[in-house]
């Protein structure tokens, strides 16, 4: 009896997430939270990160 | 609160609700343009493509590819490995996030089988693109604070226009890497921000702002330093023209480490060109055993050669279906697209993989005659190099107006198999191979081969050719009044597409829509199938 009450906990939560998987795919809520809060975010990080100045090397076209 | 009209609720078709509800509604009414948010190009809501296909997609093609993705960073590196690269480089963390987003754009619309045939190109594209990058970060010196490690050691780096076949004698021990296929190619096509922080920075440092910006973005890698340190040479060639030879020249300057330069001909009919380009091959092969220790081995070759060989078989009989039936289940962007990506790149398990499931499915809609494009209004070839930035052009240009992309110059460039007899013979195919690469063949490479564009429209049954046209390649534009005369003496029906390749700047998607919609209502006199797609906002979309 207990099994089966476990099992049917099991069900009803699989049940939920996979409703509120179909939520998250039918509105299109991973694509609004990645335009709007993951790429700005990660932009921001790039657009500040410390980068080598590839020009500070000199060019060698005699090297082989 | 907004009050209920009685007498709206009254002439509820409710038959008409339950029959789109669970079917999805039919092509005419489907509005598809409705769904759009404003100017981002995000869904207010995923289409209802009824029950069954919505289900599917869910189920299929969101949640699978979701998981699988999850799945392909375990198997090529795990999880620490690819949070380091995401935090590292733009082109990775940018881009390859929201590609979920890049199979709605391209899926649009499709039922059936043709939305399980083409969903299933975009899964094996998604999986090489992340055993790409995961191959790159197990090597990367800037991941590790310079330190080599043995898999750098044992990387190849190159140009992505030089095939990865030239490289099979060392497929069991060292992995190739596409230098630019990843970070510029790929990217381009998923989510088009990311591209022009590269051609802004190379600009920047003076580059003028009308050579090929394909080159551009290449270089432009370099000189905003994202390009990973992951291989101690690296190969690299004149394809598709001598943008690339430019672009290399900056590559040779940041990288500054050993470089083997394999020009291929431009005009390579003439037979002394060919055993040259062969030679050159040899010479590669030459080049790699110094660097690397390790002895050429045909065994090896003939192997994945082969596998090659079986890969390209299927793919004539892909076009047999499309040229000769309307049972053809693969739409025109994930043709295009897998095409391009499987011959350029070379063997890859996925491939063959995705070609046993296509194969099903494209079986079963010639045996059960399905037409998973029934709306066909034309058959169209599109010819010359696409627009990066909307290579799902053809889908929205099948929803709102019928025209259903058949085929494309780029899947038609190596069409051929190697013969594996003999080391002689096959070098030579090789040699072959290599020339008729992406934008050299049927672009670059001479007259004749640009106008074999006629003999494929008729193999291929096309009444109409959607001719691309690169701004920015200045060996295309001198070809545009040549395309002109013929389509003129021919009485074909062409639609130039202007474009400037990864650059959405130049000629934005909405312009391409405006373009073909003029075409379609003024010379075609014909009504759209779709009208709220013929115009709207997508100017910030991925």
């Amino acid at each position: 009896m207990k099994f089966f009450k476990i099992l049917w906990k099991v069900l009803l939560i699989g049940a939920a997430v996979y409703a509120a998987l179909f939520a998250v795919f039918y509105f299109d809520l991973d694509g609004k939270l990645l335009f709007r809060k993951v790429e700005p975010w990660l932009v921001k990080h790039y657009d500040k990160m410390e980068r080598r100045d590839p020009l500070s090397v000199g060019y060698n076209i005699e090297k082989k | 609160m907004k009050k209920i009209d009685l007498k709206k609720l009254k002439d509820l078709d409710v038959k008409k609700l339950a029959r789109d509800f669970v079917y999805g509604k039919p092509h005419g009414e489907r509005r598809l343009g409705e769904l759009y948010e404003d100017k981002t190009g995000l869904y207010k809501h995923r289409e209802w493509r009824g029950v069954k296909d919505t289900m599917y997609y869910f189920n299929n093609i969101w949640l699978y590819n979701y998981v699988m993705m999850v799945g392909d960073i375990m198997k090529f590196g795990g999880p620490v490995l690819f949070a380091k690269g995401l935090w590292r480089y733009r082109w990775l963390g940018q881009t390859y996030l929201p590609v979920l987003h890049w199979f709605d754009r391209g899926l649009e619309g499709l039922r059936g089988e043709a939305l399980r045939a083409s969903a299933w190109h975009y899964r094996a594209m998604v999986c090489v693109t992340i055993n790409q990058f995961m191959n790159m970060f197990k090597a990367d010196g800037n991941l590790r604070n310079g330190e080599h490690n043995d898999a750098w050691h044992h990387s190849i780096y190159h140009k992505e226009t030089v095939w990865g076949g030239v490289f099979y004698p060392w497929a069991d021990k060292y992995t190739h890497i596409p230098m630019e296929m990843i970070p510029y190619f790929v990217t381009c096509h998923v989510n088009n921000h990311t591209v022009l922080n590269y051609i802004d920075a190379v600009q920047s440092i003076g580059l003028p702002g009308d050579p090929c910006p394909m080159c551009q973005a290449e270089a432009g890698l370099f000189v905003l330093d994202d390009m990973p340190d992951c291989a101690p040479f690296m190969v690299t060639s004149n394809e598709a023209c001598d943008g690339s030879v430019a672009s290399t020249a900056v590559q040779d300057w940041f990288m500054d480490i050993p470089l083997f330069a394999m020009p291929q001909p431009m005009q390579f009919d003439d037979p002394l060109v060919q055993e040259h380009c062969a030679n050159e091959i040899r010479e590669l092969w030459r080049f790699i055993e110094e660097q690397t220790g390790a002895p050429f081995n045909w065994d090896l070759l003939k192997e994945y050669l082969e596998k090659q060989n079986e890969l390209q078989r299927f793919e004539w009989e892909k076009w047999d279906v499309a040229a000769n039936t309307d049972y053809y289940p693969i739409n025109g962007v994930a043709q295009a697209l897998y095409r391009i990506y499987q011959s350029q790149y070379g063997e890859h398990y996925i491939w063959h993989d995705t070609d046993k499931r296509v194969r099903k499915i494209m079986e079963k809609c010639v045996e059960q005659r399905i037409n998973s494009f029934p709306l066909t209004r034309h058959r169209v070839i599109a010819w010359s190099c696409a627009p990066l930035y909307y290579s799902n052009w053809c889908t929205w240009a099948y929803n709102c107006w019928g025209l259903n992309t058949i085929i494309n110059m780029d899947s038609l460039m190596f069409d051929m198999t190697i013969r594996t007899d003999d080391l002689d013979e096959t070098v030579m195919d090789m040699a072959r191979y290599h020339e008729w690469a992406p934008m050299r063949r049927m672009a670059v490479g001479g007259m004749h081969h640009i106008f074999e564009l006629w003999e494929n429209m008729e193999k291929f049954h096309c009444d109409m050719v959607m001719m691309y046209d690169q701004l920015q390649c200045k060996g295309m534009q001198g070809v545009v009044g040549l395309f002109e005369d013929e389509f003129r003496a021919r009485n074909i029906h062409a639609i130039w597409m202007p474009h400037a390749l990864p650059d959405k700047r130049t000629v934005s998607r909405a312009e391409i829509r405006r373009i073909i919609n003029d075409y379609m209502t003024t010379v075609m006199q014909e009504e759209p199938l779709d009208p709220s797609l013929l115009d709207f906002d997508d100017s910030e979309s991925w």
